[in-house]
């Protein structure tokens, strides 16, 4: 009885294995042609993406914490270079609590002005058809043109959008604290 | 030969899992927003029930009655873990849309049910007839479900827009309860049908 479910266990642990170790290149590979993609999408005429990390506060590389603890506290910045080496811009990823969760955002700034140059909903559990209308386009083009001193907020500078205000909201929010972060490290790393 | 044609017939009509039996309703009440995720969500559950009853059916005189749920399980997980891995790594968008229901085929009972009420008694090539048949009646039952519900709510079957511009979409059919609301309705015509069929024949 106990042998056979071992055997059965034992048998099933290699079949996966050996599945996992060849997705997993792929699926890893995917995941980063599909964040490089979206930030194509959101820094027009980037050729390549460096990604930068940047701490959120001072504590160098000795502290005591662990190594998922300091991921924690750090913020991703991709940078967009164009075919020349010129820096156009830099992304980052902010996160707002939406209706049905957490809705992750990618936000692209332009090296030269400082403003928003366009956004893209990365991932949302938001209702199909109320909440996931922060994906249409006259929703998200507002945010084109916002700099860190803007308030970014629904009812000031961005129109809400009926039904899903909540949604509407998440993204704002996700936008306005992402930036100011983002900006922070940014800026002030260099 | 005409038993096994009949094993997998009886999954795509008399014992169809979603419309007679009413099995494995969570799934799909939840993945048939579009035509195409219930199409696929169908086609990964076939696949996870023909292969885990043939092996089931294989082992049914080597797995000790008493562990026999476990072993079941074990056996469909890893079936269930072979489908998330290769769809996240050949179908990204798919994977992305089906999201957390794809790893919740395991414990659909439709699969523990074929594997116990079947595959554990009957030899191999009725098994597999009696997977695939439930398999494709699952496959079809959502794709239907998924097809109604999103052409109201988004005018669209496969992605495919046909309705015009100009028409109203009811949204609440991407909604749980436009599942519910579709499949009461698809049940009842079933019934209907069904009916009529047995009317005609007596």
């Amino acid at each position: 009885m106990v042998v056979v479910l071992a055997v059965i266990g034992m048998v099933s642990a290699g079949v996966l294995s050996v599945v996992y170790q060849t997705t997993s290149a792929i699926i890893e590979e995917n995941a980063a042609r599909a964040l490089e993609s979206s930030v194509l999408e959101v820094l027009p005429g980037t050729s390549t993406v460096n990604i930068i990390r940047a701490s959120r506060d001072e504590l160098g590389e000795d502290d005591q914490r662990t190594a998922k603890e300091r991921e924690q506290t750090t913020t991703l910045i991709y940078q967009g270079v164009d075919e020349q080496g010129r820096p156009v811009g830099y992304a980052f990823v902010g996160e707002g609590n939406g209706y049905g969760g957490v809705v992750r955002v990618l936000v692209g700034v332009a090296e030269a002005s400082d403003e928003i140059l366009n956004i893209k909903i990365l991932e949302h559990t938001e209702t199909p058809g109320l909440g996931s209308r922060i994906e249409n386009d006259d929703f998200r083009q507002q945010f084109a043109g916002k700099s860190t001193q803007d308030p970014i907020a629904i009812g000031s500078d961005i129109d809400n959008i009926s039904g899903a205000t909540i949604s509407a909201r998440a993204v704002a929010e996700a936008v306005r604290e992402g930036f100011q972060d983002a900006y922070a490290a940014y800026r002030g790393g260099q | 030969m005409t038993r096994i044609w009949k094993n997998f017939l009886n999954g795509l009509w008399d014992e169809n899992p979603t419309f007679r039996i009413l099995i494995g309703l969570c799934p799909t009440l939840a993945v048939t927003t579009s035509a195409i995720n219930g199409f696929s969500m169908g086609l990964a559950t076939t696949f996870v029930i023909l292969c885990s009853s043939v092996l089931i059916s294989i082992l049914r005189s080597v797995i000790p009655s008493k562990v026999r749920i476990p072993a079941y399980i074990i056996l469909i997980a890893t079936f269930v873990t072979i489908v998330d891995l290769s769809m996240n790594a050949y179908l990204p968008d798919l994977h992305k849309s089906l999201g957390l229901f794809l790893p919740l085929i395991v414990v659909n009972c439709l699969v523990l049910g074929r594997a116990e009420a079947f595959a554990s008694k009957n030899p191999v090539v009725a098994s597999a007839a009696d997977g695939l048949g439930m398999g494709l009646g699952f496959t079809w039952a959502l794709t239907v479900l998924g097809a109604i519900r999103e052409l109201f709510a988004a005018g669209s079957v496969f992605g495919f827009q046909l309705l015009g511009e100009g028409v109203t979409t009811i949204g609440i059919f991407a909604l749980p309860p436009g599942a519910f609301i579709t499949l009461g309705i698809l049940i009842a015509i079933m019934n209907m049908i069904g009916v009529r069929l047995k009317n005609r024949a007596s």
